[in-house]
């Protein structure tokens, strides 16, 4: 199996793989030549020489002549990159490769946001409403804006992960969020075309896990609640939702189950829902790939998704039933990023000199860095995902207090003092947050005590002295001449 | 001690948010919380690299600036800037701010490395506060600088399609 990938997905399917006894081949890129992911593969394909623009794990005609070259007869995508590239997947089946994923069909429908939201609209799946394709100029988005009445919001047609997404509250707005939007989708996706939605305020972001074979069966994995994100980026997710009970989560999960039905979906799938104060959901898009996320479900399921992926790759039958599925004990994700909390999120790419993570029966950790490792910026700023169970949301959130204190890392800033903030904030202790939650519930973004200032402070004042006083004696140059005299000094202060 | 040298008592740690910590020399390896005192101990190991011993716990800690009286420290994954001022030093820096006429201008920075997608704005323009200046992409994220206040963009120095550092000057506002 070829990984077009790299990164802590890139271990993370090879670790499946390694106990399902199938043989991996990695790529080793110019970029990161000693990346992690790297050791965990049985093949290295070498291809530091290749120094062009674009990714190795964009580049399409690259990747099957290295699943050729390699003998690989499986491509996994990961996420990202190529994992919901119609073109890929099935350039892949013309080439006799398994593509890891779903049917070319799939991907292109439900990449395509809107006639992913006509397929949606055909099945009578509740959704927000909106243009009925997408919108060519400002003039028809300002026409339809009013008959759907603000505010609303304007997405890439081929987008995702939040980007060409802007919200329009206005009319007199709309000319130029209609152009960023646009110049955003044409810039990320290769494609301008953007399309209008009610803009749902302030909702909770609900996405059900979906397993699809090739014969046909569906069923769900439950819900993750992903409310806590910046700008449309996750930063946490957990399962179960604590905005859910078992009838809204049969609901729900039948409906997601429907749309996947709706475009023969085979493989594991997202379905992301907006649920609304009211309970109303409305179905927002399906991605047709393994979710950065998908660790909260397999906590709490038990089931190994990236196995599943391949057995239904492999033609096998889905052996799981909608009743066999249990939901066990709560798990959170904690996305630590090479970011500045103190600077908006900015990146912060860096080395990792130093990361030491806790292990533990509720502890699971996936990363593709460690000590040495470069946060590069050409992609992501992910260090490692943090992920912490417990028997309830309140032992859960308890044991990842406890977690995040353990965690080491030296070399860039992270997301760290943000979740130590997040754990201990009294809407995330309670669920009540939904999405606008960064953006207007914190009027700061991470944890810090008087104390540890006050022991910055300590330590700012020791190296001081250490650099500058000798026998309590002042000893720095203040301006030209040392060890000035305060009546020098008073002086000089009386010329200005 | 010779006459020539100041005798000082007391160090002061100005955070950048102008909050003051005095501590009396020589240095104590310990904090005052109330009516006890914790012991403070910096160390460093090949494990966790340098760090500060608190009260059991242990704190990564990381100079990552020193200039002259300056210290920029990132203790628990928060960076904190601090001055540390004599009782002289403070009393002359009082001086010289009351004096220091306030700057006419904002200028906005780069807030991290990146390329400049788009510049919104030109000379002469009026903006309002949060309204979008320039489109900034770093780390695969597009980024859009808001104006942190209302006024006349005076000079645009962001060029579309061209790299900036962090804190290069992007657009200059008279408020």
């Amino acid at each position: 199996m070829l990984i077009a990938n790299r990164g802590e997905i890139a271990v993370r399917i090879m670790k499946t793989a390694h106990e399902m006894n199938i043989e991996t081949v990695a790529i080793q890129t110019a970029t990161e030549p000693n990346a992690m992911y790297l050791s965990s593969a049985d093949i290295i394909f070498d291809n530091t020489e290749d120094v062009s623009e674009i990714p190795v794990f964009l580049d399409i005609e690259k990747l099957i002549a290295i699943a050729q070259k390699s003998g690989a007869n499986a491509v996994h995508p990961g996420y990202g990159f190529l994992a919901e590239n119609a073109y890929f997947a099935q350039k892949c089946i013309d080439n006799k490769i398994i593509f890891i994923g779903p049917s070319p069909d799939a991907i292109y429908k439900m990449g395509n946001k809107t006639i992913a939201r006509k397929i949606a609209l055909a099945s009578g799946i509740p959704m927000a409403m909106g243009s009925e394709g997408n919108i060519s100029d400002e003039e028809e988005a300002v026409k339809i804006a009013e008959k759907i009445g603000y505010p609303v919001i304007i997405k890439a047609a081929s987008g995702g992960g939040g980007r060409g997404m802007r919200i329009v509250r206005k009319s007199e707005e709309m000319e130029k969020m209609f152009i960023i939007a646009s110049k955003e989708a044409e810039k990320a996706f290769n494609d301008p075309s953007v399309f209008i939605e009610k803009y749902i305020e302030n909702p909770k972001h609900i996405e059900f896990q979906i397993l699809g074979d090739t014969k046909g069966n569906v069923i769900h994995l439950g819900e993750r609640e992903c409310s806590i994100q910046r700008k449309h980026q996750k930063l946490l997710e957990e399962a179960p939702s604590s905005a859910l009970d078992k009838a809204l989560r049969d609901k729900m999960g039948n409906t997601a189950i429907e749309i996947a039905k709706a475009v023969n979906y085979h493989s594991a799938g997202t379905v992301e829902f907006l649920l609304d104060s009211e309970k109303n959901f409305y179905f927002m898009e399906m991605n047709t790939r393994i979710q950065v996320e998908h660790p909260v479900t397999e906590a709490i399921t038990n089931i190994d998704l990236i196995e599943q992926q391949i057995r239904i790759a492999n033609g096998e039958e889905l052996l799981l039933k909608q009743k066999d599925i249990k939901l066990k004990g709560w798990a959170i994700e904690c996305r630590i990023n090479a970011e500045d909390v103190q600077s908006g999120f900015a990146p912060d790419p860096g080395k990792i000199m130093m990361m030491n993570m806790p292990a533990g029966a509720n502890i699971r950790v996936d990363t593709g860095v460690r000590e040495g490792s470069a946060i590069v910026a050409s992609f992501d700023s992910m260090i490692a995902k943090l992920i912490v169970s417990g028997k309830d949301r309140k032992d859960a959130i308890k044991n990842c207090k406890l977690s995040l204190d353990k965690v080491w890392i030296k070399g860039t800033k992270t997301t760290l003092p943000f979740f130590r903030m997040l754990m201990r904030h009294q809407k995330f202790q309670d669920g009540t947050f939904t999405t606008a939650f960064i953006e207007k519930d914190l009027d700061k973004f991470y944890l810090n005590s008087e104390y540890e200032e006050m022991l910055a402070a300590w330590l700012a004042t020791k190296l001081f002295i250490e650099e500058n006083l000798s026998d309590d004696s002042i000893n720095i140059d203040f301006e030209h001449g040392k060890e000035m005299s305060p009546w020098l000094l008073n002086k000089r202060l009386n010329q200005f | 001690m010779t006459s020539d040298k100041l005798h000082i008592n007391k160090l002061y740690a100005l955070s950048s948010e102008n909050r003051k910590f005095s501590f009396s020399l020589p240095l104590k390896q310990s904090i005052r919380i109330g009516k006890r005192d914790y012991e403070v101990t910096l160390k460093s190991d090949e494990k966790y690299g340098t760090y500060i011993l608190w009260k059991n716990r242990k704190y990564p800690v990381e100079i990552v600036r020193s200039r002259q009286n300056k210290y920029e420290i990132l203790f628990n994954d928060i960076s904190y800037t601090f001055t540390v001022e004599t009782p002289f030093s403070l009393q002359r820096m009082k001086v010289l701010n009351s004096k220091k006429s306030k700057s006419d201008k904002e200028y906005i920075k780069a807030p991290m490395p990146g390329k400049i997608i788009d510049v919104l704005v030109r000379e002469g323009i009026c903006v309002s506060r949060g309204e979008p200046l320039v489109i900034l992409e770093a780390m695969k994220m597009q980024n859009e600088i808001m104006s942190p206040v209302s006024g006349t963009v005076v000079k645009v120095v962001a060029k579309q399609n061209t790299n900036v550092m962090k804190d290069d000057l992007l657009v200059e506002i008279k408020p």
